[in-house]
């Protein structure tokens, strides 16, 4: 109920995933990097093979400039855009996890500190000193997931929390581990691919070969741990999620979860096999096929919670239509049902408040602003857009379309209608002249 | 619909997990931190253009140390920023999101704005006419951007004005481009610093590298002596600016007169005093950066807290307090954070130590058995949260299975 953002054909909602998707690229590198490379720098240190070292300060150089400039600041980006897609969902999570949120922060302090100074102290720090702060930043790194995925999970499937309110019943909620354990045997995948990016530049020899097979076989490690934890995490999903993802998940989507590790694998066995034919190009290629899994994954995620930003308490839209007595908030449906949304929803231009013949069509965009615009344009043509989906339904009075947002709770991916008959009646007026 | 109504509705049924003073002191301590972190990148960035400028030799050095410290700086900024934006949405939800959402297009542009900043600062480090016209453009880009989180935080203040600017056409404003506030003197107030941040990090700096063998102890003075200069003539503008901004603030508010703003007050001239002693009077004004340093956080710290009383009393025109918060103590999360924060400084400590201790000496740097131990209680540190909270876990999710 702040003011809307409508961003033309797009909707904001889709500005906040392109953000999140791209900032997929960094954050899990920057989590899963380290460990490949403290892992070869202690080889360089303990085992005495200097000849690796090149490598190991390339990619941390790497991690810096890729992951704490457009990580760092598209981690950020993801919360500003999370803001203007959905202020309602952000204001409930920080308002639930902001100790949790202030948790990770404290260990991207660590993370932030910890890469600036392993990549400017190569030369100016002992050896054994040097590995003890990669494996210091790789832990810290690693810590931020482990309190993000609390977060992350908790907006699927929010467990106990729906009745205690309690931080904890809603952070170790029944996806935490596994999604945790995913997460974590996935990252070393994602490490590999990186690492091979860098590697192939590097000049031919020993030193190359080794790197990147050792790549190679940590991917496929990670991929094979990472397989039964997918199903595990599938498995700890409640019905209502697997049958939205079963309604919503395009064949693109199935096709590049599915093709996308497979690909990855075959990618990653070749390098093992043959880790002379290391190329550049390649390379890019493979993050690009990674890139287009962790896509589809996070997307299903983000279907799969549809028509919540909080299961339970609150939807897309940002209305609260369950109660919470554990914090002693209440269910905003029943009173909108009787004031209407336009009279009392605080941002509603004066005129728009009472509908009337002459202001029907205009005041049924700004309920259609208010309840639909989080996943719908209002425009003819982008995401999901209004008037064609109108159409596809086949109804084209406003008489026929107020009875069938009767029934839009049904759908299992959107929220009920909400508010007065007002409302309604403005909105199906709205809809009808959309959809001509 | 009444302001005062309209903050009611907006604000978040769920409250907070624990006493709102905390978190606002925790947000004052951060932002502190933050702005002097944002100072410190625009004001080596600035003074790194200026040695390039200059073009000598030992201009030079200067310059390519100071754009390497912005970019670290610009980092620090980002890190710092996190903190105090969770804590303004925690105790001022109903402001920050609806100037977010005035102007959203612009929250969105502000990220890729940093974004081309930031990269144009290592750009910079590439060094050249070509570095110099990034590191230009970087300055620029991020004057813009804090030109941005300025407008931002003065529409949050103005509730009163937010349905004229959304919905005073007559229809919703949805685009979100439009930026509706901005006071100059205030933004000034936050950008002159800049050059008191920039004195002080070569001051710093001279202090700093003077103990190794290997430095030109000449040219360090000299730089030390420009830079005490610098943070003194800065400090004085700030002062006079503020006494020109204090004449916007409402005066019905009789801020002039609120005991943070004296102590703020009184912090700063003393702060002015002092570094106009280093740099007229002086002959080695790095012998006392630490202390200028020090001083100089102490009084950000004092101006933070009187730009949150001055908060506190705007907001309350419209009877809003964050005292009027509803509480329901989470303790679980409240140990979590406070434990972390604690564990955590003390890795994070490490790591600077480490920095501070191997930058110093000349070639390789081992460090001492102390610094050694305390590297290997780091991990163990990190290792021992991680068995804690995952058993804690482990035991609510058993619980939740009814085992
Ligand atoms: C939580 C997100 C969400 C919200 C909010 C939402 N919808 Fe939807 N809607 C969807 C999704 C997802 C689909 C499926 C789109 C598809 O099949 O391509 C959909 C489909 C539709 C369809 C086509 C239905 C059909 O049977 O083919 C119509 C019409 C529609 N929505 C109208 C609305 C209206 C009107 C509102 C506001 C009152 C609204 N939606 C709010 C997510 C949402």
């Amino acid at each position: 109920m702040y003011p809307i953002w409508e961003v033309p054909h797009l909707t904001a909602g889709m500005v906040l995933g392109l953000i999140a998707t791209f900032h997929i690229l960094p954050s899990h590198l920057s989590v899963s990097a380290m460990w490949l490379n403290v892992w070869l720098e202690r080889k360089a240190v303990l085992e005495g093979r200097p000849e690796l070292m090149p490598f190991v300060r390339r990619y941390a150089k790497f991690i810096l400039v890729f992951c704490y400039v457009f990580g760092s600041l598209s981690g950020v980006g993801i919360w500003f855009a999370a803001t203007a897609a959905s202020p309602r969902g952000i204001s409930a999570l920080i308002h639930n996890f902001v100790w949790g949120w202030a948790t990770e922060w404290v260990f991207f302090l660590i993370e932030v500190s910890g890469i600036f100074v392993y990549a400017y102290t190569f030369d100016k720090l002992d050896e054994r000193t040097h590995l003890r702060l990669g494996l210091v930043f790789a832990a810290a790194s690693w810590l931020t997931m482990v309190v993000i995925v609390g977060i992350l999970t908790f907006m699927m499937t929010p467990g106990a929390w729906n009745t205690t309110g309690a931080f904890f019943d809603g952070f170790f909620n029944q996806s935490y581990w596994p999604q945790l354990f995913f997460r974590t045997t996935s990252m070393f995948s994602i490490a590999a691919v990186y690492a091979v990016v860098v590697a192939a530049r590097e000049p031919a020899g020993p030193a190359r070969d080794f790197v990147v097979r050792a790549a190679g076989l940590w991917g496929l490690a990670g991929l094979a741990l990472a397989a039964p934890c997918l199903l595990w995490y599938r498995a700890s999903l409640p019905e209502a999620v697997r049958g939205t993802l079963d309604a919503l998940l395009t064949p693109g989507l199935k096709a590049a979860m599915l093709w996308a590790p497979v690909v990855t694998a075959l990618y990653f066995a070749g390098l093992a096999w043959r880790p002379r034919a290391a190329r550049f190009v390649p390379a890019l290629a493979a993050v690009a096929v990674l890139f287009a899994g962790i896509f589809a994954f996070e997307r299903a995620r983000e279907l799969g919670r549809k028509p919540w930003v909080l299961p339970g308490y609150m939807v897309s839209s940002g209305f609260v239509v369950g109660d919470l007595p554990a914090k002693g908030a209440a269910a905003q449906l029943p009173r909108l049902a009787s004031e209407g949304v336009l009279a009392s929803a605080p941002f509603v231009p004066a005129g728009l408040r009472t509908v009337t013949d002459l202001n029907r069509v205009e005041a049924g965009r700004m309920v259609a602003l208010l309840e639909c615009s989080a996943c719908h344009t209002l425009d003819k043509a982008g995401v999901r857009p209004l008037p064609a989906l109108v159409r596809r339904v086949g109804l084209s009075t406003p008489e026929d379309l107020a009875a069938w947002l009767d029934g839009l709770g049904a759908y299992p991916y959107m929220p009920p209608f909400i508010g007065n008959d007002a409302d309604k009646r403005a909105l199906a007026a709205f809809l009808a002249k959309a959809a001509e | 619909m009444e302001t005062a109504a309209l903050i009611q509705t907006l604000s978040d049924p769920l409250g907070l997990p624990f006493y709102p003073q905390v978190f606002a002191a925790l947000m004052v301590l951060t932002f502190a931190l933050h702005i002097a972190f944002v100072n410190l990148a625009v004001g080596t960035t600035a003074l790194a253009l200026w040695g390039f400028v200059r073009g000598t030799p030992e201009w030079k050095t200067l310059a390519g140390a100071s754009a390497k410290a912005a970019t670290a700086s610009v980092s620090g900024a980002i890190v710092l920023g996190v903190a105090p934006l969770l804590f303004v949405q925690t105790l001022y939800d109903p402001f920050w999101y609806a100037s977010n959402l005035l102007s959203a297009a612009w929250v969105i542009g502000f990220v890729f704005v940093m974004m081309a900043a930031y990269g144009a600062s290592y750009l910079f480090l590439g060094g050249g006419r070509a570095g110099a016209a990034f590191g230009a453009a970087a300055l620029l880009l991020y004057l813009g951007a804090g030109s941005l989180m300025h407008a931002f935080s003065m529409q949050a203040l103005a509730p009163e004005k937010w349905l004229g600017w959304y919905a005073g056409a007559g229809t919703a404003a949805t685009s979100g481009t439009a930026l509706h506030a901005f006071e100059p003197l205030r933004f000034l107030h936050f950008l002159v610093p800049a050059g008191t941040a920039a004195g002080l990090y070569l001051l710093l700096r001279a202090w700093y590298l003077r103990a190794r063998p290997d430095m030109d102890r000449e040219a360090l003075g000299r730089s030390a002596k420009l830079g005490a200069g610098l943070a003194f003539w800065a400090t004085a503008a700030q002062a006079l600016v503020g006494f020109a901004w204090l004449l916007t603030v409402p005066q019905a508010l009789a801020f002039y007169a609120h005991p943070a703003f004296l102590a703020a007050l009184a912090a700063g001239l003393a702060l002015v005093a002092y570094l106009g002693k280093l740099a007229l009077l002086d002959a080695d004004p790095a012998g006392a950066a630490v202390p200028a340093a020090g001083g100089t956080l102490g009084v950000i710290l004092a101006m933070a807290a009187a730009r949150e009383a001055l908060r506190g009393a705007l907001l309350g025109r419209f009877g809003f307090s964050i005292a009027a918060h509803r509480v329901t103590v989470d303790w679980g999360s409240t140990a979590l954070f406070l434990a972390t924060f604690a564990l955590g400084g003390s890795v994070l400590a490490w790591v600077l130590t480490l920095a501070f201790q191997a930058g110093r000496v000349e070639g390789r740097f081992t460090p001492g058995p102390r610094v050694a131990a305390w590297g290997r209680v780091s991990l163990g540190l990190l290792a021992g949260w991680l068995l804690v909270v995952a058993g804690y876990g482990l035991s609510v999710t058993l619980r939740a299975r009814g085992l």
